[in-house]
């Protein structure tokens, strides 16, 4: 039955479509560039990326290099836990980090009920929108990025684009390599809703804060423009 | 899902009665248009994105069968399981049978508004499924037992106090304490969570299938769709043919326009594209993956003069924009798709018999058209709906014959001006004392809403014949009489300027030109035969 | 309306129009095509109005009585197509010259129709755009406190948005006080009003709460069929605002009823 559906939906396709050949039709489609995209804020992609962060909702902080960031890590989670506990992906590049320098032990895996914060590193950061793209897998569970409460995301400035075409560039290169992944979960904010009456609400299902740890050689006002061009 | 447009001025009329609604629905009117003007505004280039956009959904369209096979195959070698289904109920089979081969009772859902097309939700529940809501606004109008009212926001017609109405009759509360609109947020957060961990079967939409490599896209703000793909074991995705789109690009693309015209957010919080079952070395994800595509007479519209109706990407701004969907909200409707959108998928979706007044539920005031992303034409094609009614008789008598009589008459122009100068003059003896009609038999739907001003007088028409005989005869009195002569302006006397060519005005050569045509191709409506 | 005489030839030739008095003005409100003929003459121009003009279609048309439409849009442009230009005090009049005529009629009749359309103006964008009205050109006028009601078929297809507002500025130093939703439609849409009068009720009312909200004494615009409704409704709810069409009050025209006003003794 279903295959009689196939047959029929594509004879009726066929029908309204017009016929060409395959690489016509390629020829025929629009080039990807011809899309604008949305303007940044600011020349700087740093800067760009960190005040789309900041008006996603997001938190932010900048650091120069692993030693920071671990440091930054423990202090964020202490903050709100009073703990050093926290649930990463099988991540290469998290396992790497020196974690003993500031006193954390992350639990590699991923997260279980009553464990609120999870940390991911992005695959690629995009200014356009404030996002951070992450790849599922063993090294970063698609369940951590929406079941934590606290959403830790960490970005190498040196993966950072600039707009959603150049993110694709970037991640068909990739997945030439090493094929397709299961999913890929652009995110750009804590999970909220409007609902009931219109009235945004953080905390919907997933995480009810996204703090976005950004990594590398930074301009060192990078952090203030964003701030002041997100009116933060 | 229980059809009621065919009664749409009864569901209006009541919609109308209940003020507490209607308040709620003028402040989204009011407000929706700025977050989505200050969203485009910011963005800049909006023609530019929608002319692309269109371009490339109009491609896709015009190879759908070439793009929907590339999407099959490229799903498939991902993992899917590809079904295609005919018609709802077929959709509705395909999908309880792998819930039933799974032997699961429970089933997480994200927003769709495919399956409340195909009214999954009934017939999963009638095989004895329980079946979750998990977006917040589809959660509650699955409790309180109603159907989406707005394609993006579907419980936006109920108030906070509502929902903690609902909530407290229908949660086991304890203590916990439902005061501020955040706190029903927690307690659908707190009850869904459950449900997440426990269901078997999680069944989403797509924004978008991506032909070239299989992915299909998921927009939320809440993250439901994402939980609902990615916690339990087997996930089916319910979508239509019309999401294909080439590249990945273009799936993003579109996005930008979707998610301005939606909420006027530059950015959703989740934008995922997922491609199938968990990997080898994957620890989690689905272990089991389907598609199920359904068509509904897409492939009929695809081949009708309503194709472009097929680039909508269910946004919503229609229905934020039209002052018709603003007054009387999304059930009165009697469907799944309101607004300007539903207006023309609600009958090419299921019969236009059925639903006669929506596409008159239309003032033509080009609103909707003006912000669609998908640069539909929507008011040509409610336009071209009603002229189908008018063709196949299915708009009142009386207002046909009315409107050709009107054209009859408006051709025998000597017999219309002598005919109007009576009526009118007659018109105005009768309505000069007050000024205006409270009730006039022929214009009772007029009359009913407000006064029907008297005509002042005498017909333009009318008068202008006597000024220009008067002025002729003036003239004719001048030539004997070797006078030179000027028509009299009994309304404005000495008012006139005589040098009336005192002046030719600068930049006569270089006309804008606003009243041009805009380049339209010309479509279907053409009457002119 | 004075016959273009051959003796009146200046250095430089003066704009040729024929006026499009639309059925609305012609039967309801003559003063409109009154008052736009003096400003076409105070902006230099030579105005006719062809006599056997009647209707242009829109009530059929938008109903989708494409057919019953078609005769009386080829009687319209066999009936101006020699003019100069063509200027209709009605934005969804001359809507529906440029925007649908061409897609509505085909073959010769289409080219016919897009040559009326390249011709074809509302009055404000006439005069603002083309002739160029100036406050030179006319006696001073001065007008109360005004708002203005935006029709949408003007607006959204023609582009009708700063004219009025110029003109008013220019010509009466008058500046508009926006009403809130400005670009919503009134509720009048033609036989949308008759069809379904409760919801269209509910959008003139709205209309006029934000045109009282103004504290404006007038409102104006550009539409006869949407001032009909407006000014209706704002008789019937007792309001006290008069509503005018733009042409009138460019002229100074406020001694005759508003519209809806009984006659002054």
């Amino acid at each position: 039955m279903n295959n009689s559906a196939r047959s029929e939906i594509f004879a009726r396709l066929r029908h309204a479509c017009q016929s060409a050949e395959a690489e016509n039709i390629q020829r025929a489609l629009p080039p990807t560039d011809s899309a604008p995209g949305a303007p940044l804020p600011s020349d700087d992609l740093a800067t760009a990326f960190l005040t789309n962060v900041l008006k996603n909702q997001g938190t932010v902080e900048c650091v120069a290099n692993r030693s920071a960031a671990v440091k930054a890590l423990a202090d964020y989670v202490y903050r709100h836990f009073r703990s050093h506990r926290l649930v990463a992906g099988n991540d290469a590049n998290l396992a790497a980090m020196p974690w003993r320098e500031a006193g954390v032990l992350p639990r590699f895996g991923a997260i279980e009920p009553g464990e609120p914060v999870a940390l991911s590193y992005a695959l690629l950061g995009i200014a356009e929108t404030g996002a951070t793209a992450l790849q599922t897998g063993k090294a970063n569970p698609a369940v951590n990025n929406f079941l934590s409460e606290h959403h830790l995301v960490l970005v190498d400035s040196s993966r950072l684009v600039a707009t959603m075409e150049q993110a694709w560039a970037r991640i068909r290169q990739e997945m030439n390599k090493s094929g397709r992944p299961r999913g890929y979960n652009f995110i750009a904010g804590p999970s909220s809703t409007g609902d009931i009456e219109g009235q945004l609400v953080y905390g919907a299902h997933g995480p009810r804060n996204w703090h976005v740890i950004l990594m590398g050689d930074i301009a060192a006002t990078a952090l203030e423009d964003a701030r002041a061009l997100a009116g933060k | 899902m229980k059809q009621t447009s065919d009664t749409f001025l009864e569901n209006a009329s009541a919609a109308l009665a209940d003020s507490g609604k209607s308040q709620r629905r003028d402040l989204l009117a009011l407000f929706s248009p700025l977050m989505r003007d200050a969203a485009m505004g910011s963005f800049g280039q909006f023609e530019e994105l929608r002319d692309h956009v269109r371009q490339v959904r109009q491609h896709s369209l015009d190879h759908l069968d070439h793009y929907l096979a590339q999407f099959e195959q490229q799903a498939a070698e991902n993992g899917n399981r590809v079904h295609f289904a005919s018609d709802g109920d077929a959709m509705n089979s395909i999908v309880l049978d792998i819930c039933q081969e799974h032997r699961a009772q429970r089933i997480a859902k994200g927003k769709s508004m495919v399956t409340e097309e195909t009214g999954l939700n009934d017939y999963l529940q009638r095989a004895g499924l329980s079946v979750m809501e998990t977006d917040l606004g589809e959660y509650i109008i699955q409790q309180a037992g109603e159907t989406p009212s707005h394609i993006v926001g579907p419980a936006l017609h109920k108030s906070a106090a509502e929902v903690r109405e609902l909530f407290l009759s229908r949660h086991d509360l304890g203590e916990r304490d439902l005061g501020e609109i955040a706190d029903l947020v927690g307690e659908a957060r707190l009850v869904l969570r459950e449900h997440f961990l426990k269901a078997e079967v999680g069944i989403i939409g797509s924004n978008a299938l991506v032909a070239e490599n299989g992915y299909s896209m998921l927009v939320t703000n809440e993250g439901n769709g994402d939980l609902c793909a990615n916690l339990p074991k087997v996930l089916i995705i319910c979508t239509t043919l019309d999401r294909i789109l080439p590249r990945l690009e273009d799936a993003t693309a579109m996005l930008r326009l979707l998610v301005r015209s939606a909420t006027g957010q530059p950015q959703t919080c989740y934008t995922s594209f997922y491609s199938g079952p968990r990997r080898e070395l994957d620890t989690d994800g689905p272990l089991e993956t389907h598609i199920v595509l359904l068509d509904n007479r897409r492939s009929e519209i695809l081949a009708s003069d309503y194709r472009e109706m097929l680039q909508c990407i269910r946004c919503g701004a229609c229905l934020n924009h039209c002052p018709i969907y603003a007054g009387v909200g999304g059930h009165a409707y009697g469907w799944v798709y309101p607004g300007p959108m539903g207006s023309i998928l609600t009958p090419l979706l299921t019969s236009l018999e059925q639903s006669t007044d929506l596409p008159n539920a239309c003032t033509s005031c080009g609103r909707c058209g003006e912000v669609c992303p998908a640069g539909i034409p929507l008011p040509d094609l409610l336009r071209d709906l009603r002229h189908e009614e008018s063709e196949r008789k299915l708009s009142p008598t009386r207002w046909r014959w009315g409107l050709k009589m009107h054209a009859w008459l408006a051709r025998q122009p000597r017999l219309y001006h002598a005919l109007t100068a009576v009526g009118i003059f007659g018109m105005h003896l009768l309505g000069r004392r007050r000024g205006r009609f409270a009730s006039l038999p022929m214009a009772a739907g007029w009359t009913s809403q407000r006064d029907f001003p008297a005509p002042q007088g005498k017909t333009f028409m009318q008068q202008y014949s006597a000024l220009q005989r008067q002025q002729q005869a003036a003239a004719d009195a001048g030539k004997r009489g070797g006078r030179s002569t000027r028509r009299p302006d009994p309304r404005r006397p000495g008012t006139r300027r005589q040098d009336a060519t005192r002046k030719a005005p600068a930049g006569t050569g270089k006309r804008a030109h606003p009243g041009g045509p805009r380049g339209k191709k010309p479509r279907r409506r053409t009457g002119d035969e | 309306m004075s016959n273009p005489s051959k003796e009146q030839t200046s250095q430089r030739d003066p704009l040729r129009v024929s006026l499009f008095v639309t059925c609305l003005a012609d039967l309801f409100r003559p003063s409109v095509a009154f008052a736009s003929i003096r400003l076409l003459e105070q902006a230099g121009c030579v105005v006719e109005v062809p006599g056997q003009q009647t209707c242009c279609g829109q009530p059929a048309y938008n109903t989708g009585d494409y057919a019953t439409s078609v005769p009386l849009a080829r009687q319209l442009i066999a009936q101006f197509e020699s003019a100069d230009y063509v200027v209709a005090p009605s934005g969804s009049c001359a809507g529906m010259i440029c925007h649908h005529y061409p897609t509505l009629l085909e073959g010769e009749w289409r080219e016919r129709a897009r040559r009326l359309a390249a011709k074809t103006f509302e009055l404000t964008t006439f005069l603002n755009d083309i002739a160029r009205l100036k406050r030179g050109d006319r006696p001073a006028v001065k007008l109360p406190a005004v708002t203005y009601h935006d029709s949408c078929a003007g607006l959204r297809e023609l582009g009708i948005k700063q004219q009025p507002r110029a003109l008013l500025r220019e010509l009466c130093d008058t500046e508009v006080k926006e009403l809130r939703q400005t670009e919503v439609c009134c509720g009048f849409g033609g036989t949308f009003c008759a069809k379904m009068p409760e919801i269209s009720g509910k959008m003139v009312g709205d209309k006029l709460a934000n045109a009282l909200a103004t504290e404006a004494s007038i409102l104006a615009g550009g539409d006869l069929g949407c001032l009909l409704n407006i000014a209706g409704r704002a008789s019937r709810s007792g309001a006290a605002i008069e509503v005018r069409h733009i042409a009138e009050l460019l002229c100074g025209d406020l001694d005759s009823p508003a519209i809806g006003e009984p006659e002054r003794q």
